[in-house]
């Protein structure tokens, strides 16, 4: 069904509040919508209470642009800063418990495949580096060894934003946050490996200043999950208030870090390359 | 010792006891609820009807699972309520559209949220309601808060079992369910004199009177021009 | 290998379908129950005692009656893996035990809240440390404060009623929570006896997610917005009393299910002897005991009744007061050290002093019928010669 329950009853076109016709007639549900496109139609996420100049919410915000079927998705969340904006978005979001999301993903997707045998239901982790890589380490890990088909997405900030800055598995070795007063002791975990030796089909790492490239990005490890197995990215989404980056700086924060250590990188195993090739060749003949 | 479990307009206080800790019951099957006493159907429709009739700012709210046509009943069901809602004189329509804590904050005179059902009750002055296609947990969050702060007299037309905590609760309420209460609504504005004509009740104060046909950038997203910079242009300010 | 079954009604299926005796274990009633159950998906984590219930609803899966399976990573997934599963949609089933219940915990005692309907077979074992895995109940009073429903079976027969009847009653759409079906672990689990099953040809109907108090995650039900987990903390935006009428109708719900238990288990409690002079009040494999016990003294011509509790939460409170007004002692045997069940005894009726603490074993000890007479003789003024127990 999809389509039918974010389409408003008869005669209640008149009664619905503005934001929510707007989402109907002018948002992204049944249309594929362009990226570039931003602000010129109703986006499934708008208000939300993230702090102005997070680059967490900016990359949110692509996110969603970048869904390929918005009306069959649902993301999931822990605690930490992107449930903040997640919880607002027009897409089903479950909130579950600290660091659960790979194990709620799991039962999740098995649960729609025996129910939607025929049809696609997207299923999206989207949380910080402390729920994926620190307290939900072992669900992230297994969800993977077991290959279940769902994206997690890591919006890494480097640091637990929502609970006052302190020290995670993903901080910079020597950065000194709360709860590393003497600077971080170990270096920052290396996710991406972890993602390709336990069982990814789809990997990519960036920092996200080109908003074409992170849709594509988004776009693929949704459609991976979908037909090969479990997909991960690894996005830099920098905290401007723990790292004290001045709101006019944040992007080129990005930029500097992807010269860096956030340097575009795609991997993929050649069943998903040559899905992609097969996909690229058919739409360009369309 | 026994409390008293008569479950009447608020407001009931700070924090009162749910109504099924006083051991109010849903009302079997071909029952209902009044004021947390179980009563033929008939009976508990007049004094809904009455409640909707003689009390100020009658509202109805409905929920996702009529606002929403996802299928053929609730398409069907949501026409019995614009119905209803035509017989009732100066009735207005207040959605509750999604179950989200709504960030920044709800419009009360555009829609209710279960999260907060009483800056929309008290903003309007809301007396008497009725409660149709919310999902039950959320109309009984809902229903509890209201009791607790407000003087509204709540109705609940549910499609499941009923709910202890408004004032009058039918339970199995379907589109030809609402049409009865319809017709006992006609009767009892009837009975009590009132002359009205049906019509629809007013738009939703929050849509553009015009035609809105297009959008402009200008409309949505006012940090755009912030988070998307174009080639070149260096962003000096934020807000 | 699998035989075909027939949906029927689950009022047929559990109360009035024609049963036969089988001679089973408390392990192998489980996977009778989940059998019949229309189980879409069962995943768990290995620990003693739970583990053999496990296995048997694993062949069930390899079997074709249950539709997914898999072990999971630890018991905090398996947990938070069947949120997600019924969040999608499926009827789950999960089982643990001891220590691995404390470490599903956190996920577990959210089921409640996030409105997950789901049956939870808990096979009690003593809680590190020291290790054992021997029986003692004491977990099971980790499960009261959450809104959980609590049934505790007595014996194979009643792991067996309350697995099968927990899927209905978790499913109401006025009670909508986890059923936990605990029992001690090995007493019940790996011991046999006798059970009455309906055909095994016959299951129950599959859950209708859309029969709700909240719509199932599928993207097939509106709002297309956050729907049941709402995070509500206090702000601007949310009423002071949000989290509070939230907890209410947990328990509220928990309320509700007292008319499904009533229908389904013929009641919270089972009485034997109703006009008693002193009661054993027990649940559990203490009910067993405590059922010998109440045998013996009717055989020495002494007026002693038993007072079974089947279900913990809800609490009987009504049903004791009424039953136990004129009780002159009221005896609480159990299989830990705390005492829960005496405490919510105690708690309930008028003139506490009336309720013997004990006799209590733990840490993998049986429970003699000898002690409960020893309290007995001793309430009733009756002097024994001692007997010593080895």
């Amino acid at each position: 069904m999809g389509l039918e329950y974010v389409k408003i009853s008869p005669g209640f076109e008149r009664y619905m509040p503005r934001d929510y016709v707007d989402l109907v007639k002018m948002g992204q549900f049944g249309r594929q919508v362009d990226v570039m496109d931003l602000g010129q139609f109703k986006e499934l996420v708008e208000d939300h209470p993230m702090c102005a100049g997070c680059y967490m919410a900016y990359f949110i915000r692509i996110f969603y642009a970048s869904l390929p079927n918005p009306e069959d998705t649902i993301v999931l969340g822990t605690a930490g800063c992107a449930r903040l904006a997640l919880s607002q978005a027009a897409v089903p979001f479950i909130y579950g418990n600290y660091g659960d999301t790979n194990a709620v993903a799991s039962g999740l997707k098995r649960a729609l495949t025996i129910r939607f045998p025929d049809k696609h239901k997207d299923v999206v982790v989207i949380a910080g580096d402390g729920g994926l890589m620190d307290i939900g380490f072992g669900m992230t890990m297994h969800s993977w060894f077991r290959r279940e088909k769902f994206t997690t997405i890591m919006v890494d900030n480097e640091v637990y934003g929502n609970t006052g800055g302190q020290e995670s598995g993903m901080s910079p070795k020597g950065v000194q946050l709360k709860m590393a007063p003497k600077g971080k002791q170990f270096d920052k975990i290396n996710a991406v490996e972890l993602a390709k030796v336990a069982g990814c089909v789809y990997v990519a790492k960036l920092s996200p200043t080109n908003p074409k490239r992170i849709a594509k990005v988004i776009r693929r490890a949704i459609l991976a999950a979908r037909h090969f197995g479990p997909t991960f990215i690894h996005a830099y989404t920098s905290c401007n208030i723990e790292y004290s980056i001045p709101t006019r700086e944040v992007l080129a924060d990005a930029r500097n870090r992807e010269k860096k250590d956030f340097k575009f990188y795609e991997w993929m195993t050649d069943e998903v390359k040559e899905y992609f090739e097969e996909m690229e060749k058919k739409e360009v003949k369309a | 010792m026994a409390e008293e479990k008569v479950i009447k307009p608020g407001p009931a206080g700070y924090i009162p006891k749910p109504a099924a800790f006083l051991g109010v019951d849903t009302p079997p099957p071909g029952k209902a609820l009044l004021y947390g006493e179980v009563v033929d159907e008939e009976t508990a429709m007049r004094e809904a009807a009455k409640a909707m009739l003689t009390r100020r700012n009658p509202t109805i709210f409905p929920g996702p699972l009529v606002l929403w046509g996802w299928n053929s009943s609730a398409i069907e069901k949501a026409k019995a309520v614009l119905e209803l809602a035509s017989e009732i004189p100066n009735c207005r329509i207040i959605p509750m559209p999604d179950y989200r804590p709504k960030y920044p904050k709800i419009n009360p005179e555009a829609e209710i949220n279960p999260n907060h059902p009483n800056l929309t009750i008290l903003h309007n002055r809301i007396e008497a309601c009725i409660f149709v296609g919310v999902h039950c947990h959320y109309a009984n969050l809902s229903l509890r808060m209201i009791r607790a702060g407000t003087n509204c007299f709540t109705i609940a037309l549910c499609a499941e079992m009923g709910h202890e905590d408004a004032m009058v609760s039918l339970r199995d309420v379907h589109a030809d369910d609402i049409r009865r209460f319809k017709d006992v609504v006609v009767e009892m504005r009837k009975e009590l004199g009132i002359e009205w004509e049906p019509k629809p009740p007013p738009e939703n104060p929050s849509l553009p009177k015009e035609e809105w046909t297009d959008v402009s950038p200008l409309d949505f997203g006012e940090y755009a021009y912030l988070l998307l910079p174009r080639k070149g242009e260096i962003v000096e300010e934020s807000e | 290998m699998m035989v075909e079954q027939k949906v029927v009604d689950p009022d047929y299926l559990i109360l009035e379908a024609p049963r036969e005796r089988k001679f089973i274990t408390g392990s192998q009633a489980f996977a009778e129950a989940i059998k019949r159950a229309n189980v879409d998906i069962a995943i768990a984590y290995p620990i003693t005692p739970q583990s053999e219930t496990m296995h048997l609803v694993g062949d069930l899966w390899a079997q074709g009656y249950v539709k997914d399976y898999y072990r999971a990573e630890e018991e905090y997934g398996a947990m938070s893996a069947i949120a997600g599963a019924v969040r999608g949609g499926a009827r789950a089933f999960s089982a643990t035990s001891g220590p691995g219940l404390l470490r599903g915990l956190e996920a577990i005692v959210s089921w409640p809240g996030h409105r997950i309907p789901a049956v939870l077979g808990v096979m009690t074992r003593v809680v590190n440390a020291p290790l054992s895995i021997q029986p003692d109940n004491v977990e099971i009073a980790y499960l009261l404060h959450s809104g959980l429903i609590v049934l505790h079976a007595e014996n194979q027969q009643d792991v067996f009623d309350f697995t099968l009847a927990g899927f209905p009653i978790s499913e109401k759409v006025d009670v909508y929570l986890p059923v936990v079906v605990a029992t001690e672990g090995f007493f019940v689990t790996h011991a046999k006896g006798y059970v009455e099953l309906p055909p095994e040809d016959m299951k129950l109907p599959p859950r209708d997610p859309y029969k709700a108090p909240v719509p199932p995650t599928d993207c097939e039900i509106p709002p297309a917005r956050i729907q049941r987990d709402a995070p509500v903390q206090k702000s601007n935006f949310m009423s002071y009393l949000i989290h509070a009428v939230w907890q209410q109708e947990v328990w509220s719900a928990n309320e509700r299910a007292r008319k499904w238990i009533k229908h389904y288990l013929g009641g919270l409690i089972e009485v034997v002897n109703p006009k008693a002079e002193v009661f054993i009040v027990a649940s559990g494999c203490a009910a067993a005991q405590g059922r010998e016990a109440q045998r013996y003294a009717e055989m020495e011509g002494l007026n002693v009744g038993l007072v079974k509790i089947k279900s913990i939460r809800p609490f009987p409170a009504q049903e004791l007061r009424e039953i136990l007004k004129d009780a002159k002692a009221i005896i609480v045997p159990e299989h830990n050290i705390v005492g829960w069940l005496c405490k919510e005894v105690k708690a309930v009726i008028p003139n506490g002093d009336r309720v013997v603490e004990g006799p209590r074993v733990y840490g993998g000890m049986t429970l003699p019928v000898e002690l409960i007479m020893d309290e007995i003789y001793r309430v009733l003024g009756i002097k024994k010669a001692k007997k010593t127990l080895v």
